[in-house]
């Protein structure tokens, strides 16, 4: 049996009642800690800062497009001289970007910075949240207290009206004649009277896809190129399809030979005036190489709607020229043209044709990139197109149709990108003007001071 | 520091402040344009009481440096300390909507993981620790005295070692009455000597002070049980038993005492081991403490500049 005994005068005795007043490793070590730990965070902070640049500071990396502006905080983050703040205004996002008005019945214009919102990596910058834009599309007010838009909206796939060309009553504003399931049809007389099948991309493709037309004329005459470059140009990034032109498209087959004598010449695809003048052209050059025809009797076996087969014999080279020019316009106003085109007899001694009103854009108001569809069969998404008869029929798909693949939540939900960019803009880059740019490589890169501007 | 019933007000007050900041928080992340951001509104009231409760717990060191301050009873401050430090966090991560950002941001934020995550630690081993120095180390003694009291116990057990010696060496006062009357009668039996009469056992003597030299000594002088045959228990009771069977039965109080040393000598290892578990990750948890403070504080500057 143990005999030690541990009484508290015993275990009092062993204690140095001075011990608290010397250093211990471990309160040593707590206090050297506590002083070089926060030493070194505010070492660090400073060499950051000795090194020029204020990246340290950055929320988070630029997007891609402002990446190579990172070390020059001061270009977007200007501080007035004297003044501590430097938040990023309108003011430094405007000197390179002259972003045009969004609407101009608007009754709020936000903050650049917060639809665009900077230090959040390699992102779009145009790629704005949709909350963004339902600040005011989800209850529109405008100016005039009338909004020409749907007055709300809550996403793509949640409360987003019908495309307004569908519109219960809207017909297609196009006065070509044309007929889509008869040209879907297979054996349909092609060029040179061969058998053709005809699909949607011998008429449809995006701009810039470089290939031949396969029914487009032999001979492009440069009235049919007028094509419209400015149509096509426009908002260009998001390739529209080329509008439909006779040259390109219609040439081969509907060839517009207007005389016998002429063998396959065609009489150009241009206003009547200027057939008119093509017509008499050739037939003068016609009977002053050939003298003898005046007195020939013309034996006409064409079948000229509307008019008699009367056999007329001219008295000299002049009446000659006008009757068979009269003969040729008939057959083209009244059968070869007329077959795609509305003319007005207007009383005059020329037609008047009808504008063609082709509708270039169907969706003016949002963008759609038919090459990034391009996997996709056309009339998986225009499923009316192959029985439309009638030129009035508007063969828009229904925003039902985008809705199945396109939603909100995008690739998160494996889905396609549904957010308002994907098919909206908000300043309408038209309108924007030319900025002036003022500054160097070095003030750009950060290697420079920035010069701040005098005003 | 124990949880318990006591701390009941700072856990419901936590829990209540926490679920109305939460409830704020998740209206405010689904219907912010571009997320929840440090720069807005909200975003700014969470940082800003975020930071206010870490300020207010790392004034707790300040506290404890003057405790006649009259600013409120100590274990207040420490309540405060926990809970307000506790929701400080969510509170920061609502702040950031749970992202980290870059550079200063995520530098204070990993700061503030290991300052949040080693206080939950601390906290956990300031509620449990405490009950196994009660229940299992009854000769705990003041942590920075524990190389003091270790010296002690070695002089202790040389003094007692010296005192067998004397005795197994034939020394009188060491004797008992029995061998006193049995030396005293040397020389009037012929084969009886002083010596032999109070059983002197110089071999085993040496034996002892071999054992104290060799293992008693070394293993109190040293901190900690690493290499030493008694810093097991095991060992150290077979090694007694050994000593018991060696040396004659009138020295086994002072056998037992040797081996209460030893005894008190595992509980100071261990009391010094639990004593580092115990506070060891507060050499974490305060410098990285005041190191977040420092980076807050400048970054609270450099997003109101910015």
């Amino acid at each position: 049996m143990s005999q030690r005994t541990r009484t508290t005068k015993t275990l009092a005795k062993r204690i140095d009642l001075q011990y608290f007043a010397r250093p211990h490793p471990f309160r040593r070590w707590r206090l050297w800690l506590s002083v070089g730990v926060p030493l070194i965070a505010l070492g660090w902070v400073v060499g950051q800062r000795a090194e020029g640049g204020q990246k340290a500071y950055s929320s988070g990396p630029l997007a891609h497009s402002h990446a190579v502006f990172t070390q020059q905080c001061g270009l977007c983050h200007v501080a007035r001289t004297g003044a501590f703040f430097a938040h990023v205004s309108d003011q430094a996002c405007l000197t390179c970007h002259d972003a045009p008005v969004h609407q101009p019945e608007q009754t709020f214009t936000p903050q650049c910075s917060s639809c665009h919102v900077e230090h959040q990596g390699a992102i779009r910058l145009a790629a704005t949240s949709d909350a963004s834009c339902m600040q005011c599309h989800a209850n529109l007010r405008t100016r005039d207290g009338q909004p020409h838009y749907a007055a709300s909206i809550g996403g793509f796939d949640r409360q987003h009206p019908e495309f307004s060309v569908l519109a219960p009553g809207r017909t297609d504003p196009g006065r070509i004649k044309l007929n889509h399931y008869v040209h879907l049809q297979p054996n349909l007389m092609g060029p040179n009277n061969t058998r053709v099948e005809m699909s949607c991309d011998d008429c449809h493709r995006a701009t810039g896809s470089g290939e031949t037309w396969p029914y487009a004329s032999t001979e492009l005459h440069s009235a049919a190129l007028k094509l419209t470059s400015q149509d096509l140009n426009q908002r260009g990034s998001k390739a529209p399809m080329v509008p439909p032109a006779f040259a390109w498209h219609c040439a081969a087959c509907h060839t517009l030979q207007f005389d016998n004598r002429f063998g396959n010449a065609q009489v150009p695809h241009d206003k009547p005036e200027v057939v008119h003048a093509f017509l008499i052209k050739q037939f003068g050059e016609y009977i002053a190489a050939h003298p003898a025809a005046v007195h020939e009797v013309e034996a006409s076996n064409r079948e000229l709607p509307e008019r008699a087969r009367i056999p007329r014999v001219a008295r000299n080279a002049s009446e000659w020229v006008e009757f068979r020019v009269e003969d040729a316009e008939h057959l083209l106003w009244l059968k070869t043209c007329k077959q795609c085109h509305t003319l007005n007899f207007t009383g005059g001694p020329l037609p008047e044709v009808a504008k063609s009103s082709i509708t270039a854009r169907w969706l003016p108001h949002a963008e759609f990139d038919h090459q990034a569809h391009r996997a996709m069969a056309c009339t998986a998404c225009h499923t009316r197109a192959p029985n439309s008869r009638d030129t009035a029929d508007i063969l828009v798909p229904s925003i039902q149709i985008c809705q199945q693949c396109h939603r909100e939540q995008g690739p998160m939900k494996e889905s396609a990108e549904g957010r308002c960019f994907e098919c909206h803009q908000y300043h309408d880059w038209s309108k924007a003007k030319r900025t002036k740019g003022r500054f160097s490589i070095p003030e750009l890169r950060g290697t420079a001071r920035l010069r701040m501007p005098k005003n | 520091m124990l949880i318990d019933q006591t701390h009941r007000k700072w856990f419901l007050g936590s829990v209540v402040g926490l679920a109305l900041a939460t409830v704020v928080y998740v209206p405010y992340s689904l219907n912010s344009p571009q997320g929840p951001k440090g720069s807005s509104v909200l975003g700014l009231i969470y940082g800003s009481v975020g930071f206010a409760f870490m300020l207010f717990a790392g004034l707790l060191g300040l506290r404890k440096k003057f405790p006649v301050w009259r600013v409120g009873r100590a274990q207040t401050w420490m309540r405060g300390h926990l809970w307000l430090g506790l929701v400080s966090f969510p509170l920061i991560l609502f702040h950031g909507g749970f992202h980290f950002g870059t550079q200063l941001t995520r530098v204070l934020m990993w700061l503030f993981v290991f300052v949040f995550a080693s206080g939950l630690l601390g906290a956990a081993l300031q509620h449990f620790i405490p009950r196994i120095h009660t229940a299992q180390l009854p000769m705990e003694t003041i942590y920075e005295q524990i190389d003091r009291v270790r010296g002690q116990l070695a002089q202790e057990a040389t003094r007692l070692v010296d005192q067998c010696c004397a005795t197994l060496e034939g020394e009188v006062s060491g004797a008992s009455e029995r061998q006193r009357a049995v030396a005293a009668s040397a020389g009037a039996n012929w084969d009886v000597t002083v010596a032999s009469g109070l059983q002197a056992d110089e071999p085993t003597s040496n034996e002892l002070r071999q054992f104290l030299l060799t293992e008693m000594l070394p293993y109190l002088e040293k901190a900690g049980p690493r290499g030493v045959r008694l810093g097991t228990a095991a060992q150290a009771q077979a090694m007694f038993r050994h000593l018991r069977v060696l040396l004659p039965p009138n020295l086994h109080s002072q056998v037992d005492d040797l081996e209460n040393i030893c005894l008190e000598k595992r509980q100071l290892d261990k009391q010094n081991r639990l004593h580092r578990i115990l506070h060891g990750w507060l050499l974490v948890h305060i410098p990285l403490s005041y190191a977040v403070l420092l980076l807050g504080a400048w970054h609270a500057v450099v997003a109101i500049r910015f």
